[in-house]
């Protein structure tokens, strides 16, 4: 039951509450159906299990029914109607909707009703799901633009005209800062002012299209939809890597990429043939949902919540449904039953990254983008490591092993040395450093007691330490004596030296020198344990420790060391323990007393392969060729006779490793989508329980819409047929919420206000034939989105005047109907932006991983878990304060302060329109914030060296930087006499002058008077927070 | 948001201004001074003729018991066994397994899923009978032995959700997905405040001892979801400006933002005449309300005028910005000044190991100040008319979690029963409600799930529960959730 004609049905009651059209008919989409929707059909409606009296009226079907000699609506007679008799019914048990509703019909809902009912009782399907009609623009006259001849008309019929168009001083405000997030600059507004050709708007436009800027914010609102942020979501809310996603945003609105790639990327990037890099960055977007690795959990519930974000996400954003309804029962409004939900949560069900994200940086699948020198290096880097493990191997094959353990007689005691540290941590821990990361240097870099490299570690004035505990350990052997090399920068030598070992806790502590400096452990315990004043500086010194000064027993398995020291520069090298054994029961010398030991046990020194085999089967199981890899292994790693063998190979060695694992450290990674290679099965989950799952599902698209096309040979429909699916054309839905979004954008309302809800709890469209037209385009131009932007900032409607009457306010007050141009807040990034760019703060870089800027103390840290690595705020230096906004980093358990006062989303969720508060939380930060503040002393600063020798001019220059337009005599007086004020105040307070004028990190000039300064930035600040600065005009 | 609602707020706010014959410059200072003064001494529960937060038309439902809500979550769930829920049977069962028939098969998170025994832990802490009404409590909470007449008991709260993430998004919103309104949120959305210098949602998260285990906290705990933020909670601080930015920029005195602002004002004014735009009427006042918050926030915080009695009952942290006790004492003064909610997250409360010596640290926290809050509120004769909660997010395992002796043990999350206590307007004190089983395992008698109090809340505070939503994604959204919820009512006054 398609309805072709609907784009020719205008109507006039939408954007203005309390008004209905006067005459002709009314409209069941419009005014019919959104009542029913609300009032009955949560117990009449679409969903079988709450429907009462088995009475449906969500369908004509349903509504015309016999009863048993009655229907709900019998068409053309209302009197005979039972609904409507029961509307009107005054005894309480039979009126509708109940007493206890939630919704009662309001008389003007009711007199609509009973029209509708009276001319026909028509049904036609919600207007949202009927396909696309491109409808011809009314011919008005006075403009050849479709959207205006659309808008205009409407206007006539409400008896209203278009307001003039702005001046071009607010136009090119307006039209900058809607497509770059940035105001013009003075310049640009007089070359704008100057270009007296017709087309001076249009070229004003173009110019502003072609901006990288252009991408970075119109990326801004599709990163709200795809919800990135730049750490997990949930419980530790641990940093996560996904910034090159954010990039590729950036660069997919930059360089235009067509609306149906956009999609195509985003869901299915992975799945097109021989994906290209972008298009495997671009499938990020399926990742960004919230995930968690909090002790407990159970796996398949995350699995199923994750599956779930992902599905309501795409419905929400491409098709603008509320699907979350439908996760634990049909919806109750729109025909998404909820098998129609499960079998497109069946595309995502499948995804290939694990339940626990790990806490990790790089939770799998992800990419890494090494560049293709990095990727050359890698490969050579890995020739040189197999050449020297090549000779490593002919070494050992050389060895003449004997198990001591078989030899009679049995050779006597010998002494060992096993080395913990020599050019690197154990394999596969995790290096931790206090201050700087860990830095390891080369003989050409620094000293070197043996082997490849060294630590080295600077830590001025504060403890620095570099450490690990878990996931590697060490034995206590008996009578051992540990040993650490040391050398002390003889520059700035440091005041304590002290190294830690983890049992079970931090609990061992030796340090030499100044014990109070550090203040770990409790002096006179084993907990620190006092060796003396500091070794000798400039040369390497071994310092050693018994471990029975320690209390660490034979046995005692060691999990973790830490160097540290406070101050100066320290090298290490070479920790190890030392002590007399017997080969014949010592596993490093025994290979007989290895296997005993170690069959069985999972061993993390082993690598994947060897790891289980060894745990897994019996070594007297184990093939010839089995034996030969494990004793080879225990032969080249583990051997205490082949140490001197072969300690100068793997020192050869240490510097290639080094580097390689440099690179893989350096390379930036991005969480990409991938499947299993086995599909999951899906069922429909009843009451949304991710334990309890019900019918079957495939992989399908609802049914309400139309189908997905042929299923493919050979293989299930998957993410690519999904995302063709929604950018075929044929789809009613994606075009029209995408262009709405960006209407939405521009005109601060999108033609549909709930431009998330299409469906019938949505509010109905207010140009309904204009929103088709539109779609119909977009789709028509290949899906240009720059096509699409430029349509509409260049409608008359756009650039009208925005300014109102008392009477329009009162007619229109949400502007619904544009008879006058866009007025609002700018968004959170746009105020920070517009201040670092009008006082020359902003550095302009463009993409890379999230910075940290001002922010104040104490957000981070009174929420973050004790061990999250997003808990300590460590707030960057230099550039990094004055990027734009886009690029800050997003913890979405503590949004910064500047995002979230101004209405930005904290990501958990897609975010289709922000809110636009009005707070005097908003003034505080404005006014106060030390960017805000710095920037308006940046600002007052280019006031008196760039805007000329008068306070007139100078008030004039920035009046103009930040508005665009110069200020009206008036203004000018006002801020003139504020600028006297602080001055006179500033004169007789010198020292408060320099306080405020050294706010921030940037430093003043030091030619520029500070008393002046500090007045000017007064004035600076006043400027910036006018409401004329903070709104698009 | 609704559009009736909108052109009501509209109205209201245009209201506002008409009334008030707002003009800057003149007003503002007037404004400074008589608020200032103003706050002080206006009496309680009396609404201003100017509220800058107005409730919604027709809110409250119906005359409300409580006027403001302190809420006093504490976060990582403490141990029923050992505060509230006295079994004193299970000291002869220490070390026995916990019965199938009590397990019951429920689940259990991984944590413990994978422990060979789940041998039960009887509390180390005796317990004994408080106040007239013979309330159960352990010795960890002496203070609070004194406040017992003043509470009521629930020794059967439980949740859905077995992990912290999810149970403190649940606790606070109603839902275990994020991107819910918070509590506070929902009641300063309805309600508005009567504070007009002063945010209508305050959060505290304060320290609390270094050895304790301690959760994270989230900021969709008290913000505002899909309501506008301007109902999310503003955190007051223990460090650093008390409220974002309140305070002005080094060198830039009370007298320097009064020149700027009346400057602001009237070229706003002047903006105002260019576009006709009333969200620049709004914008000027919200200016003024910063500027008034610039000394309504330090006199807030100024605890000089606080008797030596009154300090002395919150116990020795309460001048320590930032601790529970400094928290707990300004909760009492934002409550005097207005502040409809006031909500305090304390954490560390997480003991799946070593409980018996962490559980000590976290009572030394709490225990003081919060029967201190209660008994202060009734001196003052706002008991009465302040709701206050007290509460975890789940309750904790009879069976211990890793080796058990007769003095240490830890406890694994339990979201089946948990003990929470409500006191003041419209509650009854002295009221113990709600059965658990021997091993506080299982709900016997009157279960209460956490909508059912969150919908007592609502309650207290004036509001049906059925009555109160925001239609967002195409549904009535309520802080309830979807089901019939059950009021309380055995505890009402």
């Amino acid at each position: 039951m398609r309805t072709p004609g609907l784009a020719l049905v205008l109507f006039s009651c939408f954007g203005l509450v309390g008004r209905a059209e006067e005459s002709s008919t009314v409209s069941f989409h419009h005014e019919v159906r959104p009542v029913l929707s609300d009032a009955c059909f949560a117990c009449h409606g679409f969903d079988e299990k709450t429907r009462e009296a088995d009475l449906r009226l969500d369908t004509a079907e349903g509504a015309y029914a016999d009863l048993g000699g009655y229907a709900a609506f019998v068409p053309g007679n209302p009197e005979k109607s039972e609904a409507w008799l029961r509307i009107l019914s005054d005894d309480k048990d039979d009126v509708m909707p109940p007493p206890e509703h939630h919704r009662q019909l309001t008389d003007r809902e009711k007199e609509t009703l009973k029209k509708w009912i009276e001319q026909g009782a028509e049904y036609a399907e919600h207007w949202s799901f009927t396909s696309v009609e491109k409808p011809t623009p009314p011919a008005e006259v006075g403009t050849a633009n479709p959207i205006d001849q659309f808008i205009r008309k409407r206007l006539a019929n409400e008896g209203l005209e278009p307001a003039p168009e702005a001046d071009k001083e607010t136009l090119i405000r307006r039209v900058t800062l809607d497509l770059t997030g940035l105001p013009p600059t003075p310049k640009e507004v007089d070359a704008f002012l100057a270009d007296k050709s017709s087309d001076a708007y249009e070229t004003l436009v173009d110019g502003l299209l072609d901006r990288v800027t252009y991408g970075e914010h119109m990326a801004r609102y599709w990163l709200d939809l795809a919800r990135y942020a730049d750490t997990h979501g949930l419980h530790l809310d641990n940093e996560r890597s996904m910034w090159p996603y954010r990039d590729w945003v950036v660069r997919a609105f930059h360089e235009n990429v067509p609306f149906d790639d956009f999609t195509r990327w985003q869901l299915a990037g992975d799945l097109l043939p021989e994906p290209t890099r972008d298009q495997q960055i671009a499938s990020g977007f399926n990742r960004c949902n919230v995930t968690t690795s909090e002790g407990g959990s159970i796996n398949e519930e995350w699995i199923y919540r994750y599956a779930v974000d992902r599905t309501t996400t795409t419905i929400e954003v491409w098709m603008g449904l509320t699907a979350g309804c439908a996760v634990c029962h049909d919806h109750k409004f729109d025909p998404l039953s909820m098998k129609d939900y499960y079998s497109m949560y069946a595309f995502f069900h499948s995804a290939a990254d694990p339940a626990m994200d790990g806490n990790k940086i790089d939770t799998p699948p992800i990419l890494k983008l090494t560049s293709p020198e990095e990727k050359e290096k890698l490969k050579q880097l890995d020739a040189k490591i197999a050449e020297v493990d090549g000779r490593i191997a002919a070494k050992v094959a050389t060895l003449d092993y004997q198990d001591p353990a078989e030899q009679t007689p049995p050779p006597g005691v010998r002494k060992t040395e096993t080395v913990w540290f020599e050019d690197a941590f154990p394999q596969n821990v995790k290096v931790e450093s206090t201050g700087a990361a860990l830095t390891l240097v080369t003989k050409e870099q620094g000293p070197v007691f043996s082997g490849g490299a060294a630590i080295k570690r600077t830590s001025k004035g504060t403890v620095g330490q570099d450490f690990f505990a878990g996931g590697a350990s060490f034995d206590i052997p008996k009578g051992g004596t540990i040993f650490v090399h040391a050398y002390l920068d003889p520059e700035e030598p440091p005041e304590a030296i002290m190294i830690q070992f983890h049992v079970g806790g931090w609990n061992r502590r030796a340090i030499w020198g100044d014990q109070e400096k550090i203040g770990f452990g409790k002096p006179g315990t084993v907990e620190k344990v006092h060796m003396g004043a500091l070794p000798k500086t400039g040369e390497w010194v071994c310092l050693e420790v018994p471990a029975a000064k320690l209390n660490l027993k034979p046995g005692t398995k060691v999990g973790g060391y830490a160097f540290t020291q406070f101050g100066g520069t320290t090298y290490w090298d070479r920790l190890g323990i030392r002590a007399e054994t017997n080969p014949v029961t010592d596993p490093n010398w025994s290979w007989k007393v290895w296997t005993e030991q170690n069959q069985g046990k999972r061993n993390n020194d082993l690598p994947e392969g060897l790891r289980q085999l060894v745990r897994g089967k019996r070594a007297d199981q184990w093939s010839e060729a089995e034996t030969k890899r494990v004793k080879d292994f225990w032969l080249k790693t583990f051997y205490a006779g082949a140490r001197d063998l072969l300690t100068p190979l793997e020192a050869e060695k240490a510097p290639f490793v080094a580097e390689k694992n440099q690179i893989e450290k350096d390379a930036p990674i991005t969480f990409v989508m991938a499947d299993l290679p086995e599909a999951r099965e899906s069922f429909v989950m009843e009451r949304g329980q991710y334990d309890n799952p019900g019918e079957k599902v495939a992989r399908n698209v609802p049914e309400f819409l139309p189908p997905l096309g042929p299923k493919p040979e050979g293989r299930d429909y998957n993410r690519l047929d999904l995302a063709n699916w929604l950018v075929g054309g044929e789809n009613p839905l994606t075009a029209r919420v995408t262009v709405n979004r960006f209407w939405q954008q521009f005109m601060g309302t999108g033609i549909v206000k709930t431009s998330e809800d299409f469906g019938s709890q949505g509010e109905p469209p207010s140009h309904p034939a204009l929103l088709d037209w539109l779609a119909a385009q977009f789709v028509e131009d290949g899906w240009d989105m720059k096509k699409l932007v430029k349509r509409i900032v260049t409608s008359q409607a756009y650039r009208q005047s925005s300014a109102t009457s008392p009477e329009l306010l009162a007619k229109d007050p949400e502007n619904r109907l544009l008879a006058r141009g866009p007025r609002f807040r700018l968004d959170a990034e746009v105020l920070r932006d517009q201040a670092l760019y009008v006082s020359g703060l902003l550095v302009p870089t463009i993409g890379g991983k999230g910075v940290k800027p001002y922010q104040p103390e104490n957000i981070w840290e009174p929420v973050g878990f004790g061990s999250s690595n997003t808990r300590y705020y460590k707030q960057d230096t230099g550039d990094a304060l004055y990027r734009r906004s886009l690029y800050t980093f997003m913890k979405r358990t503590a949004p910064p302060p500047f995002m979230s006062s101004f209405d930005a989303p904290n990501r958990e969720q897609p975010c289709h329109r922000r809110g636009r508060s009005n707070t005097p939380m908003q003034a505080l930060q404005l006014m106060n914030d030390v960017q805000h503040v710095e920037a308006a002393r940046n600002l007052a600063e280019r006031m008196m060296k760039e805007g000329g020798e008068t306070e007139v001019d100078r008030i004039r220059w920035a009046w103009r930087v930040v508005t665009a337009r110069l200020p009206e005599a008036d203004e000018e007086e006002i801020v003139r006499n504020a600028l006297d004020q602080h001055r006179n105040r500033y004169a007789s307070d010198e020292a408060a002058a320099t306080e405020l004028t050294s706010y921030g990190e940037s430093e003043p000039d030091a030619e520029i008077n500070r008393v002046e300064l500090a007045a000017y930035t007064l004035v600076a600040n006043l400027i910036l927070n006018l409401d004329e600065t903070v709104s698009k005009n | 948001m609704d559009p009736a609602i909108e052109y009501h707020e509209q109205l209201t706010r245009r209201r506002f201004f008409e009334g008030a014959g707002l003009k800057v410059g003149g007003i503002a200072l007037a404004g400074l001074l008589g608020e200032k003064t103003g706050a002080a001494t206006r009496p309680l529960g009396t609404v201003s003729t100017s509220q800058v937060h107005p409730p919604l038309p027709g809110f409250p439902h119906f005359a409300p018991k409580a006027k403001r809500l302190i809420y006093l979550h504490m976060n990582g769930a403490p141990s029923q066994l050992d505060l509230f829920d006295h079994k004193p049977g299970l000291q002869k069962l220490f070390d026995t397994e916990l019965p199938d028939s009590i397990r019951n098969n429920q689940r259990i998170t991984t944590m413990t899923s994978g422990q060979s025994r789940l041998p039960v832990a009887p509390s180390m802490f005796p317990f004994q009978q408080c106040g007239k009404s013979g309330m159960w409590m352990s010795d960890l909470v002496p203070h609070m032995h004194e406040i017992a007449d003043d509470i009521a008991m629930i020794k059967t709260v439980h949740t859905d959700a077995i992990n912290h993430d999810p149970a403190c998004t649940f606790v606070m919103t109603g839902s275990e997905v994020p991107g819910k309104p918070s509590l506070g949120s929902w009641l300063s959305y309805g309600l508005g405040s009567a504070s007009n210098d002063l945010p209508a949602f305050v959060v505290f998260t304060p320290t609390f001892p270094k050895e304790s285990q301690a959760q994270a906290l989230f900021t969709r705990m008290w913000s505002s979801g899909f309501l506008p933020t301007k109902y999310d909670g503003v955190a007051l601080r223990g460090s650093g400006d008390p409220v974002l930015y309140v305070k002005n920029p080094p060198g830039v005195n009370p007298g320097d933002r009064r020149t700027m602002l009346d400057a602001l004002g009237r070229l706003n004014e002047k903006n105002f005449d260019r576009f006709g735009d009333p969200e620049t009427q709004t914008r000027i006042a919200q200016y003024e309300m910063a500027f008034r918050m610039q000394s309504s926030v330090p006199e807030l915080t100024d605890l000089g005028g606080e008797s030596k009695a009154t300090l002395d009952m919150y116990g020795p942290d309460v001048n320590k910005p930032g601790s529970y006790a400094h928290s707990a004492i300004l909760a009492r003064r934002l409550a005097e000044r207005g502040t409809r909610v006031i909500q305090i997250l304390h954490r560390g409360w997480d003991q799946h190991n070593r409980l018996p010596k962490l559980i000590q640290g976290q009572c030394r926290d709490v225990d003081q100040a919060t029967a201190a809050l209660i008994k202060d509120l009734k001196l003052r004769g706002m008991l009465e008319d302040t709701l206050v909660v007290f509460g975890g997010e789940f309750g904790r395992t009879v069976y211990s979690q890793g080796a058990l002796t007769k003095d240490n043990y830890g406890r694994d999350h339990h979201p089946r029963n948990f003990c929470m206590w409500m006191a003041g307007g419209g509650i009854q004190g002295g009221k113990t409600y709600g059965e658990t089983d021997d091993f506080s395992y299982n709900v016997v008698e009157n279960p209460v799930h956490l909508n059912d109090l969150n919908a007592t809340i609502l309650h207290c505070m004036g509001i049906e529960y059925n009555h109160f939503s925001y239609p967002f994604q195409g549904l009535e959204q309520r802080l309830t959730g979807v089901e019939k919820r059950k009021i309380l009512t055995d505890l009402l006054t």
